[in-house]
């Protein structure tokens, strides 16, 4: 990394690709709020796209856990996702072919316990060895977990999928009545078009702070992990395994726990998505799932969060544009143009920008060490740059 | 079907994953990183000869039931498929720099860009060669064997395929090079082979081998735009077993695993033959033993490998 031997022109460099990623998220977010107020795109639409954008940030943060902390390549997202998914709505569906009924909360148990039971299953085998080798068998993972899914009609009512989710905050005191009890409105903001507010705006408002609260617990939790001890140790074991262990880390032991950290993640963002999209069903299993959160964080840099939290905004631009240049312009099948996108992004990063966009540089640093012009605390910081660039900072 | 039925099929299967495993077998040792998109290499091959034969027809007499025009077909397919994996390897791989595993998750992003191209031109449903589907050959059929012409003529072109890659890898120089590099590449450079250009051979080898067993599977089955990469665990699984970066433990491997695969009917039977204490686990087992499951067997018996003898059957140390 050129952070190590050039801080100055990292820093300089740094704020370029920050400056560019501000001016475009910026300039999204003004077309978004334009198309909002002409009613080209419909308030709620608009808050569904954004709890998907804060479910794929969500899903990001699980990968960027394993990948972007420790370095493990975990192709079985889509099976803790599914998980998740699965966990949940078959505990609370009218639908379920089994139990179902249950309040949320246990189902957002049973989904967690059970991701945690299956990322234990299959870290054992493969953690202990080379780094391909969990890649090879977790995609095997996220396969049978789809087998199983299609195939075991009696548990998971197959393709026909699970129906009749209830929404998160079903059984709550006040919030599972809110959306009923908030009145309807109607604005004119653009004469001539006016907006409805109604239930189900209500109803995808309380979704978005739900994702808003899930996602922005787990950053905190991340960014609290990642600068401790233990984060500095699961960054050692990333650069250099065999060094962590002369050091007399267990790195089985670490890697373990980064796995199983990341994997109740991807389980969280599942059972936040059987509560936004009412319904599950096996194609959400699809290996694409896994590869938007890889795109998510590689685009964004792994390791960074930000970098995951900006990967969630692109792949829902990835999803959902293709969508929409197939009902505007172009008739092409959205399905294979989507696999095109994500192929030819993944090529291209690793090709012209491995770190990523938003490489984690100073996010590593504590804040005070930062501010207060203080060495530099991250171990991976050489002698030459707290010598050359201590005054700096 | 009786057990030697199952057999037959298996020793057809077997065939297909072979000349798969091969390839990815031969391309992690040489190349040094798990391709991910050799199973939709394979799925090229199998397009390339779907339109060349198309295009050309039948050409007149056939041989094994199979019309001239397939055979060059084939031909075209295996060339196809090293075409294409030479110019990745010429314009996506050999420009990287970064390790195997950045390899690793640029070969993903290659897979799909294979295999969208496939889907947009081809779209995503099944298609089928045009030949006439075989009558499962008569005398064989009272022993309970239901292969057809078709199937020995995979099991011929095979061991052919297979053969050859023996004689090329023991007693040529290209071979002897090739096996130079797989065991260490950088007294492999120092010594003076032109490491570029064997690699570049490996890629046709592997993606040639790859191809033909795309075609192969094609005949097989059917041509879907994910056949491929639906064939992937599987070849993956046959590797490991082998063991990483051996080529003929791949064989082995790709033998069993395409064997195990084929054998599951016959294991169900058994199964529900055994009796089997308590009731519940007899019922999981037959559940769980069944043709949707064939993959995930290969996948169990993969994750036994890694869990036992991570070199597997004839690999190096896999830590």
């Amino acid at each position: 990394m050129s952070a190590l031997t050039d801080p100055k022109g990292a820093i300089a460099e740094l704020t370029r690709p920050e400056g560019w990623v501000l001016g475009v998220s910026v300039a999204f977010l003004l077309f978004l709020l334009a198309a909002l107020l002409t009613g080209a795109l419909g308030p709620t639409y608009f808050l569904f796209l954004v709890g998907l954008a804060g479910m794929y940030a969500l899903l990001s943060f699980g990968l960027n856990a394993q990948w972007g902390f420790t370095g493990l390549i975990n192709f079985s997202v889509a099976a803790f996702f599914g998980i998740g998914a699965y966990g949940s709505a078959l505990m609370t569906a009218s639908g379920s072919p089994i139990a179902g009924g249950f309040n949320p909360l246990v189902g957002l148990a049973v989904a967690l316990v059970v991701a945690l039971a299956l990322a234990l299953l299959i870290g054992i085998p493969t953690l202990r060895l080379r780094a391909d080798y969990l890649a090879i068998a977790s995609l095997g993972l996220a396969e049978v977990m789809r087998l199983i899914v299609l195939n075991e009609r009696w548990l998971t009512n197959g393709s026909a999928g699970v129906r009749g989710i209830p929404g998160f905050f079903k059984g709550w005191p006040v919030l599972s009545t809110f959306p009923e009890a908030m009145p309807g409105l109607r604005l004119e903001i653009v004469p001539g078009s006016p907006i409805f507010l109604e239930a189900s705006f209500w109803q995808a408002l309380l979704n978005v702070l739900l994702v808003l609260a899930f996602a922005g617990g787990t950053y905190l939790v991340l960014r609290r992990a990642h600068r401790s001890p233990w984060g500095r140790v699961l960054r050692t074991i990333r650069s250099d395994e065999d060094l962590a262990r002369a050091l007399g880390k267990n790195t089985y032991s670490f890697k373990m726990q980064s796995f199983v950290l990341g994997s109740l993640i991807m389980a969280l963002a599942g059972v936040f998505y059987t509560h936004l999209n009412l319904y599950v069903g096996p194609g959400d299993l699809d290996p694409i799932t896994t590869f938007y959160a890889w795109v998510a964080v590689i685009l964004g840099g792994s390791g960074s969060n930000r970098g995951a939290l900006f990967g969630g905004v692109v792949i829902v631009t990835i999803r959902e544009g293709t969508r929409f240049l197939n009902d505007v312009a172009l008739p092409i099948d959205p399905a294979p143009l989507r696999l095109l996108l994500i192929g030819v992004v993944i090529v291209a990063v690793m090709r012209y920008r491995p770190q990523g966009i938003l490489p984690p540089q100073r996010e590593l640093i504590w804040p005070s060490a930062v501010d207060g012009g203080g060495a530099p605390e991250t171990p991976d910081s050489g002698v030459r740059e707290r010598k050359g660039g201590g005054g700096d900072e | 079907m009786t057990v030697l039925g199952y057999l037959a099929n298996g020793l057809v299967f077997s065939s297909i994953i072979v000349l798969g495993s091969i390839g990815l077998s031969l391309v992690y040792s040489i190349a040094d990183f798990a391709n991910f998109a050799h199973g939709d290499t394979m799925t090229i091959g199998a397009y390339a000869a779907l339109v060349t034969f198309g295009a050309v027809g039948g050409l007149g007499g056939a041989v094994l039931g199979l019309p001239f025009g397939f055979f060059f077909a084939l031909v075209v397919g295996i060339a196809a498929a090293a075409v294409v994996a030479v110019a990745t390897e010429k314009l996506i791989y050999e420009p990287l720099d970064i390790d195997s595993i950045g390899l690793l998750i640029t070969s993903i992003g290659i897979a799909f860009i294979y295999r969208a191209l496939i889907q947009i031109r081809f779209g995503s449903d099944f298609t089928r060669f045009d030949i006439r589907a075989q009558r499962p050959i008569e005398s064989l059929v009272p022993y309970g064997v239901r292969v057809t012409l078709h199937d020995v003529a995979i099991v011929g072109s095979a061991v052919v395929l297979v053969v050859g890659l023996h004689v090329l890898l023991q007693y040529t120089d290209l071979g002897r090079k090739m096996r130079a590099m797989a065991d260490n590449p950088d007294l492999a450079r120092v010594s003076g082979i032109r490491t570029k250009r064997v690699k570049l051979w490996t890629w046709v080898i592997g993606a040639g081998l790859a191809g033909a067993g795309g075609v192969f599977l094609g005949l097989f089955n059917q041509l879907a735009p994910r056949m491929g990469f639906n064939l992937l665990l599987v070849i993956f699984a046959a590797v490991i077993l082998g063991g990483i970066g051996s080529v003929y433990g791949a064989m082995a491997g790709g033998f069993l695993i395409g064997m195990i695969n084929q054998l599951t009917p016959f294991f169900s039977t058994v199964v529900e033959a055994l009796p089997i204490w308590p009731g519940w686990l007899a019922a999981a087992l037959e559940s769980l033993i069944s043709i949707e499951y064939a993959n995930a067997i290969a996948f169990v018996i993969m994750v036994a490998v890694l869990l036992v003898r991570p070199n597997g059957i004839a690999g190096e140390a896999a830590t």
